[in-house]
């Protein structure tokens, strides 16, 4: 499965629900109290709100790199990623015209591989530019890994360095990459 | 076989960045005559006065969506013939079955590629020059 996988149904009623999102979901949601949070090296996160729906949103996704993914092909990836974000956010009552990002993550874990989160950052900044929503700032690139905590009703975000951070973040970015971008396994017409 | 530069072509998303992406696909296999549209109601109100001959459409958008403009296309007699591609997500899949009782040429996941993106086109118009 490469692209996000959507996990919008409500969290276990609980004093303060809390999920932890990994890479390749997205969470969307407008109940109050609930916070999501997730570890991110390089990687980013997105955090959308609309203040007026009281909706928020957030996705974790690393571009797909390497020799199977030049270009356009993660492009493509991440552009998708954010559109099911955003797809979510106005099925859930949002309007993308009011809505607003925070960015984070997009750091650089290891000055002997590329830059691979500051091209993650770069990626998620041009899209928000082009899709012309509003940029508020966050917190991307550097050297350090993330925890932030999200809560999608009051669009309020909580950033903690980690930086000394041990196996655990390497060990989530280090899972299987998504397979290159490809039609689905249904298929209703002969090709 | 189909010649690309003469296919009058439309795309319509509420996403720039998807509409950008299918553009310059379209631009590399030789298409040169492409209109957007960023929403169905866009699409169909310019369908009442352009000739277009491929459309590919979005399923998720704000005032029509692609089912709503495929309903519409079909639904006319001046342009029921229209080609019509469906750009989904994996997890529309019943949204694609409904598409296909409508009467949709073909459809595409995104996110794809080039190499995808020409079949998918090539199965509709026909083998591209």
């Amino acid at each position: 499965m490469t692209s996000a996988a959507a996990r919008t149904h409500r969290a276990p009623q609980r004093a303060h629900p809390r999920v932890f999102l990994v890479q390749g979901e997205y969470w969307v949601s407008d109940q109050a109290g609930l916070v999501v949070s997730t570890t991110l090296g390089s990687c980013v996160a997105s955090c959308l709100y609309d203040p007026q729906a009281r909706v928020g949103g957030i996705n974790h996704f690393l571009l797909p790199h390497g020799e199977a993914f030049e270009g356009p092909d993660a492009v493509r990836y991440g552009a998708h990623a954010m559109e099911l974000l955003i797809n979510g956010m106005l099925h859930a009552g949002a309007r993308k015209d009011r809505m607003v990002a925070k960015l984070f993550g997009g750091a650089r874990l290891s000055a002997h591989l590329p830059d691979v989160g500051g091209s993650n950052a770069a990626f998620a900044e041009h899209f928000l530019r082009h899709e012309g929503i509003a940029y508020l700032g966050g917190s991307t690139r550097g050297v350090a890994a993330r925890r932030i905590e999200f809560w999608p009703e009051s669009g309020r975000v909580r950033q903690r360095e980690i930086p000394n951070f041990d196996g655990e973040v390497l060990r989530a970015e280090r899972r299987p990459r998504p397979p290159a971008p490809q039609a689905g396994s249904i298929e209703f017409f002969e090709d | 076989m189909a010649v690309a530069a003469n296919i009058e072509t439309l795309i319509v998303d509420d996403q720039r960045s998807t509409l950008q992406l299918v553009r310059s696909s379209l631009l590399q296999l030789g298409f040169k005559r492409i209109r957007e549209c960023e929403d169905g109601e866009a699409a169909r109100l310019l369908l009442e006065t352009v000739r277009v001959d491929l459309i590919f459409s979005d399923l998720n958008m704000p005032r029509l969506d692609g089912l709503g403009l495929l309903r519409a296309v079909r639904n006319n007699p001046a342009i029921s013939k229209t080609a019509f591609i469906m750009l989904t997500g994996r997890t529309d899949t019943a949204l694609v079955q409904e598409a296909v009782k409508l009467g949709v040429n073909n459809y595409i996941v995104k996110p794809f590629n080039l190499a995808t993106l020409t079949k998918k086109i090539e199965a509709v118009v026909g083998p591209l020059t």
